[in-house]
């Protein structure tokens, strides 16, 4: 039994396992998404949809649009409760992934820009991630008890919803555990992700929990693309009720499907 | 509002009368239900995926974050679950992940999947005929998901299999023999307006028309059937209005409806019946087309008339204009003499219907107009007018008597609302709204009566 986990684990924490698996979870993620987003933007939209405060101009568009992405503005409109754990997870999540992007992937690049020495960097990282690492897991916590809790949404919860949230956590919480039990090594792991990145992979840092926190975010890359996580492709950018201009009477709005398809009316 | 608590299937037994053959074949529906019809409506389905963007992305999409939970005025009155829009989505959802998605054909029921079976089909019709497509889960959406155009897929894919409401099939019908969806011949609506006119000169003791299938008018005006038969204060409205105005118009017996019922059933249907008004305007030449007081005609004729039978470059621009935003106009410029007393000792509040507030954004024109010929004029609580507006409850083909408790807890939020502000009169414009209120007055115990924006508008009038 001993032995076999001492295996197990030796494997996971090998050069090439641990490469390998971020190299087909980053191709699938990549491809999924892509092949998702395309089907979006492939499939038309025969109407005018929009919902009211429909802008008639693009600018307009683009306010709802980016009031949509960066402040939730429908969600604060329908329950603060909710806004506030959901904006602040969303708003962790992206710092966490630029921590990482700085941290780790073009370390020297982030330092210079911000105009800092390395002890400082250093040091602003661990206050920094600390702090976002907090925030995120205790939001994560918040929402899955809201999901537990609440008849209304614990009725429409499917498996795949508590999935979703107990794979953000654990990712979050090896993560968190990393920071504060200080056993990572920073400079291996900087290492490993340039490797990683260039193609010309290396060992990783030896900690198990440093593999175990990978090999999740390879499930969570492949989980996205396949689930309602997909939504991180921009899913209000593509949303026909959100992205059009409310001119119908201006512009003469024509339906693709039918135009390429001849007349419906004839065909049925 | 208060949210009620979960009551499971509260309102399962609630369904509408399926049409048979001789309500079907007419519009080109299979009579029965086909032996393979699990097969037909699958690919139904598909073909609609590939058709409607917000269909696809709508099915994806959706985190069930559960923001839209306590919007649905037939949730708030039923505490049905499955009348939570999200759920009433995920009645189609699940079908889609079982047949249409890699994750419902790997692992089954993790990804809450379903088969689509003949309990499927029965929740379909009976949810996604509780339903009003009012859009208002869609504004409290992140990703604006709109459910309407979710129960759209689900009845045109019903459709497809021969599975439809008799009310809604019966009322196409009779607007593709009638012109309108009461079935009334051209010799009664000749009659009617006949008789509207001597009202009005009782009234006023002017010769003010409603002029019919008159050659050469500069306005077709398309009013809800309703208006000559039922509203009549409504239709003498805007007779008042044109006489004031000095606009010369009409109406036509071949497009004597503005509501379009098919937008209830398909797509295919939404476009016959919508073409009827722009034949009708090109047959008697008119400059321009102007809508009546209807939610959902409004929504049809503004957003899609173009698109499904434009172009219309033989009318004049705005094409279609409602007749709130024409008459809003007119008062804007000064062009018409008002006396606000006339309506004095009347209360006012106005109901925003759904798809005047939500599709297109026809806010400002009626509250102005209101504004201009009614003293004493308030607002419901601004969580429940303009865009957060509640259905009456009866939108989208749920106007039918076996629906009643449906239709009368869906009407919950709109009445505890009106409550509040303490109104003598209800101002509607839309026909719908103006059949419901009544009967859910009644039912919730309150006072009041219903009117039309332009029967106010008509009563202060100077002429």
């Amino acid at each position: 039994m001993t032995v076999g986990l001492l295996f197990i684990s030796c494997v996971a924490m090998s050069t090439l396992f641990l490469s390998m698996a971020l190299y087909v979870a980053m191709a699938i993620f990549l491809g999924g998404m892509g092949w998702r987003i395309y089907r979006w933007i492939r499939t038309p939209v025969p109407l005018k949809i929009v919902l009211t405060p429909g802008p008639q101009k693009f600018p307009g568009v683009l306010r709802r649009l980016v009031g949509e992405l960066f402040g939730f503005r429908a969600l604060a409109k329908a329950d603060r409760s909710l806004w506030t754990p959901a904006w602040l997870f969303h708003v962790s999540l992206l710092l966490l992934f630029l921590g990482h992007l700085g941290g780790l992937v073009i370390p020297h690049l982030a330092q210079t820009t911000l105009g800092l020495n390395e002890k400082q960097f250093e040091d602003m990282a661990q206050v920094v991630g600390s702090a976002v690492g907090l925030l995120a897991i205790t939001m994560l916590v918040w929402l899955l008890i809201r999901r537990l809790l609440l008849p209304r949404v614990r009725w429409i919860s499917t498996f795949s919803d508590y999935f979703a949230l107990v794979l953000l956590l654990l990712i979050i919480a090896t993560g968190n555990a990393m920071r504060f039990m200080g056993g990572l090594n920073i400079i291996q792991a900087q290492r490993f992700v340039a490797g990683w990145w260039t193609l010309h992979p290396v060992a990783p840092p030896r900690d198990p929990i440093f593999a175990v926190h990978l090999l999740l975010v390879c499930a969570l890359l492949i989980y996205i693309p396949f689930s309602k996580m997909v939504h991180i492709g921009g899913a209000a950018l593509f949303s026909p009720t959100l992205n059009q201009r409310n001119n119908p009477r201006q512009q003469r709005y024509v339906n693709t499907w039918e135009k390429n398809n001849g007349n419906s009316t004839a065909s049925s | 509002m208060e949210i009620p608590q979960l009551h499971p299937d509260a309102a399962a037994g609630v369904q509408a009368y399926r049409a048979k053959k001789e309500l079907l074949a007419p519009l080109g529906l299979p009579p029965e239900l086909p032996p393979d019809w699990r097969e037909k409506a699958l690919c139904k389905f598909k073909e609609l995926l590939q058709q409607r963007r917000s269909l696809s992305l709508y099915m994806d999409i959706c985190v069930r974050c559960g923001a839209c939970t306590d919007k649905c005025p037939f949730f708030l009155g039923t505490g049905d679950p499955k009348n939570m829009p999200v759920a009433r989505a995920e009645l189609m959802r699940k079908v889609y992940r079982h047949h249409f998605t890699a994750a419902g054909g790997v692992s089954g029921r993790w990804a809450a999947g379903e088969e689509l079976t003949d309990t499927v089909l029965k929740e379909w019709f009976t949810y996604f005929y509780q339903c009003s497509e009012c859009r208002r889960c869609a504004v409290f959406c992140p990703f604006g998901v709109d459910t309407a155009e979710i129960t759209m897929a689900a009845r045109e894919i019903m459709a497809s299999i021969g599975v439809a409401p008799k009310y809604v099939t019966e009322v196409i019908k009779k607007a593709h023999e009638t012109g309108n969806n009461i079935g009334i011949p051209e010799a009664a609506w000749i009659d009617s307006c006949q008789f509207l006119e001597e009202e009005l000169k009782a009234q006023t003791g002017l010769d003010i028309k409603i002029p019919v299938n008159q050659a050469g008018a500069e306005v077709l005006l398309v009013p809800p059937s309703a208006d000559v038969f039922v509203n009549t204060d409504t239709m003498m409205g805007y007779a008042r209005f044109f006489y004031a105005a000095g606009i010369s118009w009409t109406t036509s017996t071949y497009a004597s409806e503005a509501a379009n019922f098919g937008m209830f059933l398909n797509y295919d249907q939404l476009k016959k019946v919508n073409l009827r008004m722009l034949d009708a305007a090109r047959q008697l030449g008119v400059k321009r087309l102007v809508m009546g007081e209807c939610g959902h005609a409004w929504r049809a004729a503004q957003a899609f008339m173009d698109t499904l039978n434009g172009p219309l470059d033989f009318l004049a621009p705005p094409c279609p204009e409602h007749i709130c935003e024409l008459a809003a106009r007119y008062i804007r410029t000064g062009r018409l003499k008002l006396n606000k007393s006339a309506n004095d000792g009347l209360t006012v509040t106005y109901h925003d219907p759904c798809n005047l507030a939500r599709a297109g954004g026809l806010l400002e024109e009626p509250r102005e107009i209101l504004r201009a010929v009614v003293n004493d004029f308030r607002e419901m609580p601004a969580n429940t007018i303009r865009e957060k507006t509640f259905c009456c409850g009866a939108g989208a083909g749920l106007l039918t008597d076996e629906l009643m408790p449906t239709r009368m807890n869906g009407a919950k939020p709109r009445m505890e609302a009106f409550r509040t502000t303490g109104a003598t009169h209800l101002a509607v414009p839309c026909a719908i709204c103006k059949a419901q209120f009544p009967v859910a007055f009644k039912h919730h115990k309150i006072e009041a009566q219903v009117v039309g924006v332009m029967d106010l508008l008509g009563r202060a009038l100077v002429l």
